[in-house]
């Protein structure tokens, strides 16, 4: 419970500093993403208890207020956030993700091969890995468009379009 | 005029079943994922897994109506619990 609530304060805190650089005017400060992830994840149950709310006006003046800002006059502004995804990483990804799902045979496992024909899985099968792959990439993928899916290549295509990868 | 469909296509209401227990399937799947200890959660995913696994091959109408419904309760079950857990 203790190490969730961290988390989720982690996560927010990544969040919410990313919206809040964003919003501050002021080029001139700069704002460490350590030290306040940190301070977040210390910050008592107060912090944990604003669900998204990103209009936190309130959170980022008492942030302001606390943290001390080391250096300012510097114009370096430093986010949070995952790595770009590119074509090459949403494939190894999803061929991760199949390999480490036991019913695939591993040597078998193509980008083309087609679920149900060439590996011989059901349909239960296929909404196990849809849902392994909602896991994965972290978004919800709706039934009318995961039923679609029966081969990696189609997954990583889906991916694509919905996370707007281009190349 | 003679139907074109292959011999192993569903019927309209075959169908329609299928695709419903392929989302209780998945709603299954989704409310477990917010069960908060990892071995419950496994052992609740073997559990709907094999369920399903057993039935898979049922061709009775009115008896996978019934197991459709056992499943919604089930489901609902789990996430009344999940809420009482919560709060």
């Amino acid at each position: 419970m203790i190490k969730n609530i961290q988390m989720f304060s982690y996560n927010m805190a990544a969040r919410v500093l990313q919206q809040c650089v964003r919003s501050l005017g002021r080029p001139s400060l700069r704002l460490c993403p350590v030290n306040l992830a940190l301070r977040a994840a210390v910050a008592p149950a107060v912090t944990v208890h604003r669900p998204f709310s990103f209009a936190a006006d309130s959170r980022r003046t008492r942030w302001l207020g606390q943290s001390r800002i080391s250096s300012v006059g510097l114009l370096c502004r430093q986010y949070g956030d995952l790595p770009p995804l590119t074509l090459e990483t949403i494939k190894d990804r999803v061929l991760y993700v199949l390999k480490l799902y036991d019913k695939i045979n591993p040597e078998k496992l193509q980008v083309t091969s087609h679920f149900m024909k060439d590996l011989g899985l059901d349909s239960l099968d296929q909404v196990e890995i849809i849902m392994a792959m909602e896991d994965e990439f972290g978004f919800e993928i709706p039934d009318a468009e995961a039923e679609k899916l029966m081969t990696p290549e189609e997954i990583v295509q889906y991916i694509a379009d919905k996370k707007d990868v281009y190349e | 005029m003679g139907s074109r469909l292959p011999p192993a296509a569903l019927s309209l209401k075959q169908f329609l079943q299928r695709q419903k227990v392929l989302g209780v399937y998945r709603s299954m799947l989704r409310t477990i994922r917010q069960v908060p200890d990892e071995a419950d959660r496994k052992y609740l995913r073997d559990w709907a897994r094999e369920e399903f696994k057993r039935n898979k091959n049922a061709t009775n109408q009115d008896a996978i109506r019934m197991m459709i419904t056992q499943a919604t309760n089930h489901l609902e079950e789990l996430q009344k619990s999940l809420l009482l857990a919560k709060s």
